[in-house]
């Protein structure tokens, strides 16, 4: 992955240029009854909005219960068999914890070893969704009224139409990946026909600009040196 | 916006995988070093002579089965309902009223404003808009007040902050309408029928 050279300053953080039009008419103003003024509704989105960026987890969950519920439900079994005096399913629970006791002994090493492994790797799974952030690949709008997310793939395309028309160039030429804090514009422009690399990124930019996510992206311009034919 | 029990999935989930991981490490030392062999050899011996005494101490009297079972079997059956109820708490806090308290003082008794109201005015106002392939509206409990969660999905190039502007206006007339302000989110998605629909392309 080559990136061509884009010397360019990075987009300023601060949306100072907020093209935020809140058109005249505030019907909070006029809206019978309305004892509560911004605050508590504010407050509240604030959390609504922290919490749509990040993940539930709630698969995570119902996985993890999944496991436990199953790993119970087969120990009430045994212990029930053997309460009843019945013979046991797989294994009794008395039977089950001698070979857990001489363990090394009574199974492969390498089974035991590989199993061993495998129990690891599902563990560390959960705890690193547990551990890590679990963003979601979101970005958050202004508004005056409500509280605006954005999935990163809706930027994108917005971007990708933005590049478009700019370097006019048809929409399969045009790929954008939009991350946390960056923004990849790669264009394969048509063969024979040189793509304005500036006119690009001064759409895509503005198009930022207007659009002002919150944390605001840098945008980089990528142009392929390769040309494609016919299009 | 729904009242997925964010930091207790996280502490739980992370609790299953500390322990699976130990388990798994142990596991992999047991084949692998014999020292660690021998320790857990002598270690788990001396548990299992303890509960052996344990349950030889915990008769039920006139049986010879201990009443650690009967504890064992009612520590699994509460695992189970608190993982069933863990279960159910994920996802919940759809809600029926957008205003529950609504006290004019002019009418006797109290308004209650369903929360479909806002639901199918909001969609049939979106409905006929060439640029979405598809719009929810839910009603959701936040903190005991009820806020609005819509969900649009643009097709391809849409800008997402016009389209913002659009919705919140409609919110705003909303408002007008039922005369309180809820917190509203809206969010913008993609999802696979505005992935694989058409660009918009007379905008």
């Amino acid at each position: 992955m080559s990136h061509l050279q884009t010397p360019h300053p990075h987009s300023s953080h601060a949306h100072a240029g907020d093209p935020q039009t809140s058109d005249g008419q505030h019907p909070g103003n006029q809206a019978p009854e309305t004892p509560e003024g911004g605050h508590p509704i504010d407050a509240g989105l604030r959390r609504i909005l922290k919490r749509e960026t990040r993940s539930s987890r709630a698969g995570m969950a119902g996985l993890a219960a999944v496991l436990v519920i199953a790993a119970c439900v087969y120990a009430l079994l045994e212990s029930a068999l053997r309460a009843i005096g019945q013979p046991p399913w797989l294994i009794d629970p008395q039977t089950a914890a001698e070979r857990l006791i001489a363990l090394p002994e009574g199974i492969s090493p390498l089974l035991l070893g590989s199993l061993g492994g495998v129990v690891a790797m599902v563990g560390l799974i959960f705890f690193l969704n547990a551990v890590l952030p679990g963003r979601k690949s979101r970005h958050l709008l202004e508004d005056p009224r409500a509280g605006v997310v954005v999935d990163d793939e809706v930027i994108a395309s917005a971007l990708a139409r933005a590049a478009r028309t700019a370097a006019n160039v048809t929409q399969e030429q045009v790929m954008v990946v939009v991350s946390q804090r960056q923004v990849v514009v790669n264009v394969r422009p048509t063969s024979g026909v040189p793509v304005p690399e500036e006119r690009i990124l001064a759409a895509v930019e503005s198009e930022l600009q207007k659009m002002a996510p919150s944390p605001m992206p840098a945008v980089r311009v990528n142009v392929a040196t390769s040309g494609v034919i016919g299009a | 916006m729904n009242g997925t029990p964010h930091v207790l999935n996280r502490i739980l989930i992370g609790i299953l995988g500390l322990k699976l991981l130990a388990i798994g490490i142990l596991f992999v030392l047991l084949a692998t070093v014999p020292a660690v062999a021998s320790w857990w050899r002598s270690w788990s011996t001396g548990v299992w002579e303890h509960a052996k005494f344990l349950s030889e101490q915990t008769r039920i009297p006139g049986r010879e089965e201990s009443w650690l079972w009967v504890a064992a079997l009612v520590v699994l059956i509460v695992l189970i309902v608190l993982m069933v109820a863990w279960v159910s708490q994920q996802g919940k806090g759809r809600a029926n009223l957008i205003v529950s308290d609504y006290d004019d003082r002019r009418t006797p008794g109290d308004v209650r404003i369903g929360g479909n109201l806002a639901e199918q005015a909001l969609r049939a106002a979106l409905a006929d808009r060439p640029d979405l392939a598809g719009v929810t509206v839910a009603t959701y409990e936040v903190r005991g007040r009820p806020g609005l969660r819509i969900r649009v999905q643009p097709r391809q190039g849409v800008s997402p902050h016009t389209l913002a502007a659009d919705v919140s206006r409609l919110v705003e007339a909303l408002d007008v309408v039922v005369g309180r302000r809820t917190p509203v989110l809206i969010h913008i998605g993609a999802g696979a029928r505005a992935r694989f629909s058409k660009a918009e392309r007379v905008r």
